[in-house]
């Protein structure tokens, strides 16, 4: 299955733990195509029946009566709606990287070898002597040995050498480096043998020293000079998250709890984003108190997750469960699971919150794309004041729409064929189901041309709506907002990510809500066959992020194994639910 | 012994503390007197794998010990320090040069408070280089310009020794070149005043750059006008826009100093629209949709002054939008085969690209002066030669498409 990008080291590590499951479903067009169709062409056969009021719901309940229960639907709904975890990789893979690609990663060219064993001072001026680069060899071979993870004797003997030769004066950069080792091997009565001689040398210490000793030293007893060390850091500047990390394992690891969550308080109010690592200590270190107090503060970590739309890793999804299941007298159930079409987890059978914004959100986002994207401060950056009023004019004379297309980019999809004619088959096909559509263009798609046929825009022209933007106008920021005014039924069609309107949008709450919006709204064109039946990447009913109705859990989880963008969602869940209650649903 | 003798500075004042401990001081001294040993029969601490490495590290204690006694003076510095962070990051920029970081090695308090108002730490990295990068080109300089004096000095001695006959030649004209070359630009420059084509500088970005963009565009300001000074036929330059004590104002008076008054240029507070008919004015923009095909003599051109690092993009575009103004760039594209780097060009650049077009009208010769970097050479210009181009791409693709059709069959 994956012999076919040869070159691509890391490929059968990446996806071999999603593709075996479901067969490859996107590796094989035709395949995933007939599969795809049987479940959702009803998308649009069913809808010519409903009442026309609620079509949204209608919508949903179609797919979800297109389900199969059971493991078979599981599989599907893994790996296939737009924003899945490492979909934007594949696509990539399927459409330009199938060339093998020999990026052979070019290791520098050692001169000398590096020595296993710890050498004599002779032996140390020998090798220097076939030293032939720039630089000092001293500060080179540490270096090396700092890459390499050499044993600690060999830096030692270097050290005694260099000592020797500089009236036993060895250079800070030297000892840093010397440190680095260190604290890689975990010795740990070494690195405090250096941080005394630097303690005495040096009146202050810069940051990366502080740092890997601030590494070093948690393990000891002294781990308290640590917390020194950071507070050294902080008078010329915020330590790093890496370092909080450090402080804060110490301050587990020796039963310190007040310590680790006050300085866990420091660090989110440096707005800081925590370190993964950071809360799953936390976990970790939680199955062995009976605290309120404490459990009550990794709920807290919990909705901090979910505020700040984060996702665990895999092995802290298991620190997760086993806390959960540690908790006495509540007999938290955990299971790793996914979620189904419809919005029902498959082990509970509870639907998860819902994808659609609430009033209030959906206004703001309105609010913010008009003022952000579209205006920017600047309303001929992306148009002109005088469109924007057109604009403005048409969409009022215009009863809500329920699908808007772009039409550029629907019509580049296949270079193939010609874009006019692809324009209208799509815009055909959707005007069967009875649906309100809206084309948006540029002005010289009217103008015939080989690719622009004037009779087949003639009849997209009667079949939909149309706005024509100026040629140097931008369309996309209209599709947005066309889309919101609409309502929230309305959905838009194009396989522009939109990653460079989100960069707009000011405030981080914006661009979440913003990307919640687009996941519930975005259709995206599924195949690469224009004859067959039209078919869509499904659109995602449910909101992935960490949630909770009092007796059940929630928590979406990335796998180690897959790479997943900033703007992809992961599909994997972990499912927490209290035993004592009857499981709801299903 | 010798080693004494040796490293008689340290171990002077090392004395206290080693008598203090006689008992570790016998070690120390055994240890060293192995380590020095050890010297002599190199082979040795091969052989015998598990006997060595003890050995290293008492050589490391022995270090240690020699650091820990330093501590006497570093000590009593760092009692008397206060906990100002100015200080603190003065001392962390100096630790961080031990490091070998790139940083500077003389700091001002000036740089040192700028440093502290950077917003995040790799604000301040990156200032650090700048800095770094400002110093070692300064010595560089410095280190020239002492070679340089040295040989002149040696230069002048020898021909001390060789002219000292002093014959006399005869010349037609004193050595005053570089003046009578002034006195000529300036009537060319008077000249250009009167009839000549004006070439407008836009001014009107100042809120778009940052402080460090300001400084650059008023460097390529002074490059370009001294271009068009050089030329056979200079523009008339128009510095449009340009505000009274804003900071491109500032930053132009200080650079040019005394000679800004006396610039054969026009600077205005008003918009080009104010002073050229709209309908003559032409906005040279890289964003713009229309391409420069010839230069026309009877236009107005319009160059926006701004240099932009930052992701915004389509800001001239926008105001050449909002004046209702003719837009063009440079036809790149059609004559050269772009390989990197961004179709906008410095301002010396394309003032020098105007000013051959003006001149000669050859694109090629024009384009000359686009960054070799940027492109990979010159495309012959037939029409014939842009389609055969287009049409090798899409063979190509569609090869690409078929093999990759292949390998899906094959798969399968």
């Amino acid at each position: 299955m994956t012999f076919y990008l040869p070159g691509f080291r890391s490929f059968p590590k990446l996806w071999t733990s999603t593709l075996s499951l479901e067969l490859g479903p996107a590796t094989s067009p035709v395949f995933s195509f007939l599969r795809v169709t049987r479940n959702q062409h009803r998308w649009f056969s069913v809808k010519t029946t409903p009442p026309p009021n609620s079509k949204e719901i209608n919508l949903q309940l179609a797919k979800a009566r297109t389900l199969k229960k059971g493991h078979d639907s599981n599989r599907q709904g893994s790996f296939d709606h737009y924003f899945a975890a490492g979909a934007a990789k594949k696509r990539s893979h399927l459409t330009s990287n199938l060339q093998p690609r020999e990026h052979a990663p070019s290791r520098v060219r050692r001169t000398i070898k590096l020595p296993t064993k710890p050498l004599n001072s002779e032996e140390w001026d020998k090798l220097k002597e076939d030293f032939n680069r720039k630089g000092s060899f001293e500060d080179w071979v540490i270096s090396q040995m700092v890459c390499s993870s050499s044993s600690v004797d060999v830096a030692k003997s270097l050290l005694a050498w260099v000592a020797a030769k500089n009236n036993g004066i060895v250079g800070y950069n030297l000892l840093v480096k010397y440190l680095c080792l260190c604290v890689f091997h975990k010795q740990t009565s070494e690195v405090i043998d250096v941080y005394e001689i630097m303690k005495a040398k040096y009146k202050c210490l810069e940051t990366a020293a502080n740092t890997i000793l601030i590494r070093g030293l948690i393990h000891s007893d002294r781990w308290r000079e640590a917390l020194l060390l950071l507070e050294d850091i902080k008078k010329v500047t915020v330590p790093s998250k890496r370092n909080y990390n450090d402080c804060i394992q110490g301050a587990l690891l020796h039963q310190d709890v007040d310590m680790a969550w006050s300085l866990y308080q420091e660090l989110v109010g440096h707005n800081l984003i925590p370190l993964l690592e950071t809360l799953k200590a936390f976990f970790d270190f939680g199955k062995d108190i009976n605290d309120d107090d404490y459990s009550d503060k990794l709920l807290d970590i919990l909705l901090y997750l979910r505020n700040n739309q984060l996702y665990p890793g895999e092995s802290f999804a298991h620190s997760i469960k086993t806390w959960f299941e540690s908790i006495p007298g509540r007999q938290w159930k955990g299971q790793f699971t996914t979620v189904q079409r419809s919005g029902h987890c498959s082990s509970c059978g509870r639907a998860l919150e819902s994808i659609h914004l609430s009033p209030e959100e959906y206004e703001f986002l309105k609010g913010k794309i008009m003022r952000d994207v579209i205006d920017g401060g600047d309303q001929y950056k992306k148009t002109t004041p005088r469109e924007l009023k057109r604009f403005e004019n048409f969409i009022n004379s215009c009863p809500p729409f329920d699908i808007v297309i772009d039409g550029l980019n629907v019509a580049k999809m296949f270079s193939k064929s010609r874009d006019s004619q692809i324009l209208l088959y799509i815009v055909s096909q959707l005007a069967q189901q009875n649906l309100q559509l809206l084309v948006l263009g540029r002005k010289h798609m009217l103008i015939p041309s080989s690719r622009w046929r004037k009779d087949e825009m003639e009849w997209v022209r009667k079949l939909a709506h149309c706005f024509f933007a100026d040629d140097i106008s931008e369309d996309d920021p209209f599709l947005l907002y066309a889309t919101l005014n609409s309502g929230n039924h309305c959905k838009f069609i194009t396989k522009d990510l939109m990653r460079d309107h989100k960069a707009c949008l000011s405030d981080v709450h914006a661009q979440h809500l913003f990307f919640k919006w687009q996941q519930g709204h975005q259709l995206a064109i599924r195949i690469n066959f224009q004859k067959s039946k039209l078919t869509f990447q499904h659109t995602l009913s449910y909101d992935t992020v960490v949630q909770t109705t009092g007796d059940s859990w929630h928590i979406p989880y990335d796998e180690d194994l897959v790479q997943r963008s900033s703007y992809e969602v992961p599909t994997k869940w972990l499912c927490l639910q209290r035993k004592t209650q009857a499981p709801a649903g299903s | 012994m010798n080693v004494t003798v040796r490293f008689s500075r340290p171990f002077a004042r090392l004395m206290l503390p080693f008598t203090i401990h006689r008992k570790r001081r016998n070690l120390y001294s055994t240890v060293l007197q192995r380590y020095m040993s050890s010297k002599a029969s190199s082979l040795s601490c091969h052989n015998k794998d598990s006997t060595s490495p003890p050995e290293q590290l008492d050589l490391d204690r022995w270090k240690t010990t020699m650091k820990s006694s330093i501590q006497e003076d570093g000590v009593s510095m760092a009692s008397d320090k206060g906990e100002d962070p100015l200080a603190a990051t003065r001392e962390l920029i100096e630790m961080w040069r031990l490091l070998r970081r790139q940083v500077p090695e003389h700091i001002t308090e000036e740089e040192l408070k700028t440093l502290m108002e950077c917003a995040s730490k790799s604000a301040q990295k990156k200032y650090l280089k700048f800095l770094y990068g400002k110093e070692i080109k300064k010595k560089a300089e410095q280190r020239k310009k002492e070679m340089k004096a040295e040989a002149r000095e040696e230069a002048k001695k020898a021909r001390l020794l060789e002219t000292k006959g002093g014959e006399k030649q005869d010349f037609m004209f004193l050595r005053l070149w570089d003046r009578q070359m002034n006195i000529a630009m300036d009537w060319k420059g008077v000249q250009a005043m009167q009839f000549g084509q004006p070439l407008v500088f836009d001014m009107d970005y100042e809120n778009f750059m940052k402080p460090a963009e300001l400084q650059n565009t008023v460097s390529q300001l002074l490059e370009s006008e001294g271009w068009n000074r050089r030329n056979v036929e200079p523009f008339h330059i128009y510095f449009c826009n340009l505000k009274l004590d804003s900071a491109y104002h500032r930053h132009l008076v200080k650079r040019y100093s005394e000679k800004w008054d006396k610039l054969l240029l026009t600077a205005t507070e008003k918009s080009p629209v104010d002073v050229f008919p709209k309908d003559s004015i032409i906005y040279l923009t890289a964003d713009s949709p229309n391409v420069m095909t010839t230069f026309k003599h009877d236009k107005i051109y319009i160059i926006g002054s701004l240099v932009d690092r930052t992701a915004q993009t389509g800001i001239s575009l926008a105001k050449a939008k909002r004046l209702n103004l003719a837009t063009e760039r440079l036809p790149l594209d059609k004559y050269l085969q772009w390989d990197i780097g961004n179709k906008s060009l410095t301002l010396d650049q394309m003032i020098r690209i105007l000013l051959c077009m003006k001149n000669t009208g050859n694109w090629e010769e024009a384009l000359k002066f686009v960054p070799r970097r940027k492109h990979t050479g010159y495309l012959e210009v037939t029409q014939h030669s842009q389609e055969h181009f287009m049409k090798l791409k899409k063979t190509k693709k569609r090869l690409f498409l078929e093999g990759s059709l292949n390998v899906r069959t094959r798969k399968r």
